[in-house]
């Protein structure tokens, strides 16, 4: 790392374009992250986080724009860019049929790390990732957690300065999952940026910054306290006997903004006026005449899950969402 | 370009060669299975023809010629006829598929040094029989003629002699195996290699190590010679073990140089690389892998004269054979192995090779770059 260097932001994307023959995939976006964030990037299915990924890996060329990342263009310097940073497939994408010991050896050789460097990070890594004593099983055989820690501490084998992480606790079970979120704080208390593209809510709630993609654009972005405190509204915690069966009978009330289940714990969101007892009395009263008594009602808070559910709604066609979120945050 | 990520690439590569149960005993036993199949079934001599006789002379002369067909392997006497009749009926049970007829006063001709006719009967419904038949029976005809006329042969090739009806042209002194062997050299390793290859690339591909390896330094040239390089080790094993069994085992001569042959062979093996890549390139998955080569081998097998002589191919169909490598490298096996010939006999095989091997490696590997910068 030379002095020069580290006055630049870890990540400077200038209108990022992907297209592909049946679709865009990142559709311009422009952002700076500075370092030692860890970044969350969320949005649905398709919204185009893992073609990001991809282009600020190197592992894809965009189709215009550029990013810089530590100062280096993803287009003309990848060299410079890959051994400064780790990427984690959404996939498991290492050896099935090597060792977790000869993946770690393969890929350290394969960056450059020496000999003597390697054996002392690897027994490092797999002691951090608790998998010590899996070393001699073959990558295939491990659980999806186990597998998952493999893969990061393969990315980290050579210290990089930015890591990206593109969903990696999908389908791994939650005692891993906050093993893994972990290990990830832990790096970033030693300075590493991370940058994680994930599905999850209550994963978004764990990075310093997070930014919204949907159709390829990045239409919000905040610190998680800033995305809920947008949330326009009160919050409402009901208990209730069949919560399943009571949400469709508060989606269907007018003043209702959004409903989600926390456990059997529903969370409503309602219109937010000056009217907000008045609401709670006819949701009472709805669920009371559905046959569903209601057992419980405080006020809550916002998270992140009711913030992108109203922030973002389902089935809206590209290009609307900026003015619909603009419409919505006010 | 480092030579030492090159290496680590090929030692992972043996590593998982050598972590799939499966795949190591199927390189091996693969060609030697193939050979034994090919070269006992296919590439066999048919013996045992089933031999009806009917012998109107009856005479010492007229037996020898019996004998002489029942002494070589290639016939075994099933039916002594006595009229036309039996030998029809012989050949319409099955139970001869050659017949001899021996006219009256056949000894009687040969004595008198005059032109004897001999009939012989083949029965055409299985073609392969009966191209052999006669052209075993001409030979068997060449040697009597030598015998009986012991003068004639001696001037030179006379019209006189037995006239047998059947003109087959056919050496008997090469054997099918001769041709087949050294074929199946060239069809081992275009189908191997062009399947373990693109297995390879395309099982790296769905697993996303592909990408993960992108991330490091390795560039698109150190991965592909990674990956060919183990992959042209095994063919030259596959390659060595197919010819010792077939000199050693199968008594097939080797009459050229082994630097002709290994050259041609090495300008193949770049051919058969560049498919699997390609193969690859267009493969989701390695079962679409898998039906791709299998799609491909049925049509390289008849189209290059591997099974069947071209000759037999409609004209449309031969002009399709100028675009199938393999016809080319058959030749250059075949007449390496059989006739000795040099670079000086196979340039115009080996000029079609070269177009191939650069053309075909050069279209994979820059489609190869091509996708993954998509």
């Amino acid at each position: 790392m030379t002095t020069g260097h580290d006055i630049e932001p870890a990540l400077d994307i200038r209108d990022l374009h992907k297209e592909f023959a049946s679709a865009v995939a990142v559709d311009g976006v422009t952002m700076t992250i500075p370092r030692g964030e860890v970044f969350g990037l969320v949005g649905p299915d398709g919204a185009g986080k893992s073609t990001l990924i991809r282009l600020l890996t190197t592992v894809m060329v965009p189709t215009s724009g550029d990013a810089l990342v530590f100062g280096n263009s993803v287009r003309t310097q990848s060299d410079a860019i890959k051994p400064r940073i780790g990427y984690m497939s959404q996939a498991f994408s290492l050896y099935g049929d090597l060792t977790v010991r000869e993946n770690l050896n393969f890929f350290a050789e394969l960056r450059g790390v020496s000999r003597a460097d390697a054996a002392k990070r690897a027994t490092k890594l797999l002691e951090f990732s608790t998998l010590t004593e899996f070393a001699g099983r073959q990558a295939q055989f491990l659980s999806g957690g186990m597998k998952q820690k493999l893969a990061l501490a393969v990315t980290l084998i050579s210290e990089p300065d930015l890591l990206f992480l593109d969903e990696p606790t999908t389908g791994v079970d939650p005692v891993s999952r906050r093993e893994f979120w972990r290990i990830i704080s832990d790096l970033n208390r030693q300075g590493i940026t991370v940058f994680v593209a994930t599905p999850y809510m209550d994963e978004a709630e764990r990075c310093t910054e997070i930014a919204f993609m949907n159709h390829g654009r990045i239409i919000l972005r905040d610190t998680p306290e800033g995305v809920k405190s947008r949330v326009r509204g009160d919050v409402l915690e009901i208990g209730v006997a069949d919560y399943r069966a009571a949400m469709l009978v508060l989606r269907a009330l007018p003043f209702v903004r959004s409903v989600d289940a926390a456990g059997e714990i529903l969370r409503v969101l309602v219109d937010a006026t000056d009217r907000k007892s008045e609401f709670e009395d006819r949701i009472r009263a709805a669920l009371t005449d559905a046959g569903f008594p209601v057992t419980m009602m405080r006020d809550g808070v916002a998270d992140l899950e009711m913030a992108f559910a109203t922030l973002i709604p389902t089935g809206e066609s590209a290009g609307s969402s900026a003015e619909e979120l603009a419409a919505v945050t006010g | 370009m480092s030579l030492r990520r090159i290496r680590l690439l090929i030692w992972k590569e043996f590593l998982q060669l050598s972590r799939d149960r499966m795949i190591l005993p199927i390189l091996i036993i693969m060609p030697l299975l193939q050979l034994v199949l090919f070269g006992y079934v296919v590439g066999a001599d048919i013996k045992d023809l089933r031999l009806a006789v009917l012998d109107r002379d009856g005479t010492t002369v007229s037996r020898s010629v019996t004998e002489a067909f029942t002494a070589a392997e290639y016939f075994k006497l099933t039916v002594r006829a006595h009229n036309d009749a039996d030998v029809q009926r012989a050949l319409d049970g099955n139970r001869a598929s050659v017949a001899i007829e021996i006219p009256k006063g056949f000894a009687d001709q040969v004595e008198r040094g005059e032109s004897a006719q001999l009939q012989l009967i083949v029965d055409g419904s299985d073609g392969r029989v009966s191209q052999m038949a006669g052209a075993y029976a001409a030979g068997i005809v060449n040697r009597l003629n030598t015998e009986l006329y012991p003068r004639q042969a001696a001037l030179a090739k006379g019209n006189v002699g037995i006239d047998a009806r059947t003109r087959v042209l056919f050496n008997p002194a090469v054997r099918a195996i001769n041709t087949m062997v050294p074929g199946l050299l060239a069809f081992i390793l275009l189908i191997s290699t062009s399947a373990i290859m693109s297995q390879a690339v395309v099982k790296e591909r769905e697993r996303g190590t592909l990408e993960q390896l992108f991330v490091t330094p390795v560039g698109r040239t150190e991965y592909l010679t990674g990956k060919l390089v183990p992959y042209a080790l095994v063919s030259v094993v596959q390659a060595s073990v197919v010819f010792t069994v077939g000199t050693l085992w199968f008594k097939v001569p080797f009459r050229g140089s082994g630097f002709v042959l290994a050259l041609g062979l090495a300008l193949f093996l770049f051919t058969s690389l560049g498919m699997g890549l390609l193969i690859s390139l267009v493969s989701r998955t390695r079962q679409q892998a898998q039906q791709m080569i299998i799609f491909l081998q049925m049509p390289q097998m008849i189209l290059s004269g591997f099974m069947f002589p071209l000759e037999v191919l409609p004209k449309w169909l031969y002009a399709v054979t100028f675009v199938v490598p393999l016809r080319y490298i058959l030749v250059v096996v075949r007449s390496v192995f059989l006739k000795g010939s040099g670079l000086a006999e196979l340039w115009p095989q080996f000029a079609a090779l070269t177009v191939f091997a650069v053309g075909i490696f050069a279209l994979g590997l820059s489609r190869f770059h091509k996708q993954l910068s998509d």
